[in-house]
């Protein structure tokens, strides 16, 4: 019943939609393959260029792994979750503590991390969000800051502000014509690339995924056709906060682990998940691709200076020529 | 619309961030001027202890409260009948406007002297916050030399400023490379984009190039925000430059390391200029056998000095972790504001002021002499030293006075 509901509006589209979204696509991979040809006249070095490229990609593939849960949450729940960056920090936090612990493989402590995130996510949206306290839009973004702030000062409490190390068990070197790619690396773009596929698949496929969609476009709907929605927003916050847990363990060897470090991937997610379109899963994914690549090739441009510059110069251009994102069709 | 919303909700949430830390702040100048009266000289210590720069924040507190412990137990201010000092402690978070805040406050609560605060932003704006209040406030970390171009009369520092470690490493790298045999003609520089990173680079640059080599390519990048280095080593084997010099804090350090472990570019050394990691045990467990031959020139401890070794075995003891250069500068910082009570016989910050600029202290950090503070407010005596990691320990190699054993001029790959 849920099913045909939902699927029937954008059935009816999905031509034309499908063509719009080509099209977009093709117009974005013009715009990089010049960014790229610009970039290699400026540099004057092929393998430099390439390297990049390759770096921006992979790296691209870590911000599309954390936005994917802050899409999800925003797109299904509205609620902007300034906790993501916290939660990310938590689960890194158990990943690391897992290793040290057990010696564990660091990708395999993913057992344990997106269940607990996933309950974490549960709690906080039980306990904090869903009620009459969370009901407004300003509540919810106190609600989350003050939820990060907590959760920050535990982990420093708990933790001190010492980096934390893990390293990947037989961490490998690999030449790719030419570019270095640190195994470690690929792994998490690889993990990026799979779990964006399962969303997907759980998304489109699935029945609770039919409902996740469901209460996304029309909530009341929703509810008329005996879907429980607060059911569905719990469980859609705690994918999403599952997702920053299954983002912990592939990036833990990557990164120093430090109680501040989702700060340093919120403002970036955020950005991925605008330019991706919001709730747009693969969208998150293809934004954190491009936002990879323009930082790397904004490196290549201004001989270093600070790649964020071309992130938000890319960030006002898509919010000014196509508001609702690269890919803005709602799940 | 929604994007709208999420804008509105962003801007929001910066807004009250900032009000947030704002508001913290107590404000007014209720104090009552304790330090005047007969209780404890109060000595205001500003550091992040909260936030990404936490650990050295609390390292220098420590060292901080170490020295305080120290005037106490050998009779306090003698010139005051034995008055015993006092830190009195503030977070800055790592942020110039909550520095400034907090340094007012410990002002107003009769702070004679401060001391802080690690970061160049931070110690621009307490440098006028003491200013304005004329309060002497010794810097222990602060690399900008900006800071003392403005003619401040109640600014000091006891490190090395950024202009002379990179000169000394420029000095060093030409001299050291020739002696190996190798001379270093093409340096390429990585560094970090803020007044720290960049104003090492622009000193060692100029310093380099009066010494006949060749400064290129040039590359900074956002410490807080890069994850990978790979494309910038690339860059620089690309180059063909002989030496990589690298200004950068921790993190970033680690991850440039990581980066020409992987890339391996024809080099015959890595050049650390007041680099944050590269003479940190931290790095040498953290980074393993890739960390192996780097190069740091920078301030440090004295590690020849018997009673920098008596106060490292103290800290280690008490706080479980060795003891980091940033702590020992807190510790002398400390020292010179006490000496400066001590000279002046009076706890009016004007006349403390006085006193530090004519004390003389034993550091116990690498200098050429006594902590001496020029009209500048530098510290005359103030001197870099060469450090390598030798076998997994960080060791003073150069200049020869110093060295505790010979540099190794070559690369581990």
């Amino acid at each position: 019943m849920t099913a045909t509901i939902d699927t029937d509006a954008p059935e009816t589209r999905a031509p034309s939609a499908t063509l719009a979204v080509l099209k977009r696509a093709g117009v974005v991979g013009a715009l990089v393959a010049a960014a790229i040809a610009v970039a290699l006249i400026q540099s004057g070095s092929g393998i430099v260029v390439w390297q990049s490229v390759v770096t921006g990609l992979l790296t691209g593939g870590l911000y599309g792994l954390i936005a994917m849960g802050l899409t999800l949450i925003f797109g299904v729940l509205d609620i902007v979750n300034f906790a993501h960056g916290a939660l990310l920090a938590v689960a890194m936090f158990l990943s690391f503590g897992v290793v040290q612990a057990t010696g564990l493989h660091p990708y395999l402590t993913m057992l344990v991390t997106v269940p607990a995130l996933f309950l974490v996510g549960v709690l906080v949206h039980r306990g904090l969000l869903s009620g009459s306290g969370g009901a407004t839009l300003e509540n919810q973004l106190l609600i989350t800051l003050g939820l990060s702030l907590l959760l920050e000062n535990g982990l420093l409490l708990f933790f001190g502000a010492e980096p934390k190390n893990v390293g990947l068990p037989g961490e490998t070197h690999l030449d790719v014509f030419g570019a270095v790619v640190a195994g470690s690396r690929l792994y998490a773009f690889a993990g990026a690339v799979a779990l964006g596929l399962v969303l997907y698949w759980m998304l489109q496929h699935t029945r609770l995924g039919t409902a996740i969609r469901a209460v996304a476009s029309n909530g009341p709907g929703a509810e008329l056709v005996g879907i429980n929605v607060r059911r569905i927003h719990t469980l859609t916050f705690a994918i999403g906060a599952a997702c920053a847990g299954a983002a912990a363990a592939l990036a833990v060897p990557l990164l120093s682990v430090t109680p501040t470090l989702g700060e340093q991937f919120n403002i970036t997610a955020f950005v991925v998940v605008v330019l991706g379109g919001m709730g747009n899963v693969v969208g998150a994914l293809v934004g954190g691709l491009l936002i990879g690549l323009v930082e790397q090739l904004t490196t290549i441009y201004l001989d270093g200076q600070s790649s964020l510059l071309g992130v938000f110069v890319v960030f006002v251009l898509v919010l000014f020529l196509r508001p609702q994102g690269l890919f803005g069709r709602r799940t | 619309m929604i994007v709208r919303r999420l804008i509105a909700v962003l801007g929001a949430g910066s807004l009250l961030a900032v009000a947030g830390c704002g508001g913290s702040a107590p404000s007014g100048a209720a104090g009552d001027a304790a330090g005047s009266g007969d209780g404890p000289v109060r000595i205001g210590a500003l550091h992040p202890v909260s936030g990404s720069m936490a650990v050295d924040g609390l390292q220098m507190r420590r060292g901080a409260q170490l020295a305080v412990e120290q005037i106490n137990e050998s009779g306090g201010i003698a010139s005051l009948g034995g008055r015993e000092v006092r830190l009195a402690t503030a977070d800055t978070q790592g942020k110039p406007e909550i520095g400034q805040s907090e340094a007012q406050r410990l002002i107003s609560g009769g702070a004679v002297g401060l001391i802080g605060t690690y970061q160049s932003s931070v110690s621009s704006n307490v440098a006028v916050v003491a200013e304005r209040n004329e309060v002497p406030f010794v810097m222990d970390v602060t690399a900008s030399d900006e800071i003392f171009q403005h003619g401040y009369r109640y600014s000091f520092r006891v490190q090395p400023g950024s202009a002379k470690i990179s000169e000394s490493a420029a000095e060093y790298l030409e001299q050291v490379s020739q002696q190996a045999g190798k001379p270093a003609e093409r340096v390429a520089v990585l560094h970090e984009q803020t007044d720290f990173g960049t104003g090492a680079a622009d000193a060692f640059e100029e310093a380099a190039g009066k010494l006949g080599m060749e400064v290129g390519p040039r590359i900074s990048y956002d410490a807080t925000t890069a994850a990978d280095f790979t494309s910038q080593i690339t860059q620089v084997k690309a180059s063909g430059a002989d030496v990589l010099v690298v200004a950068g804090y921790y993190g970033d350090s680690l991850l440039i390391a990581k980066a020409v472990d992987a890339v391996e570019p024809d080099l015959d050394a890595v050049w650390g200029v007041s680099n944050g990691a590269y003479d940190q045990p931290k790095f040498v467990s953290d980074a393993g056998e890739l960390g192996d031959r780097y190069f740091s020139t920078n301030y440090h401890f004295d590690a020849q000095n018997p009673e920098t070794r008596r106060l490292r075995a103290e800290y280690r003891q008490r706080f479980g972790a060795p003891m980091r250069t940033g702590a020992v500068l807190s510790y002398d910082a400390v020292q010179a504001i006490a000496a400066g009570v001590e000279e002046a016989g009076s706890t009016d910050p004007a006349a403390v002021r006085d006193g530090i600029a004519r004390a003389r202290i034993d550091p116990l950090t690498v200098g050429n002499g006594p902590v001496r503070f020029g009209r500048d407010g530098e510290n005359v005596n103030s001197a870099a030293v060469l450090m390598q990691i030798q076998n997994g320990r960080v060791k003073q190699v150069y200049p020869p006075e110093k060295a505790e054993s010979d540099p190794d001029y070559s690369v581990a790959w």
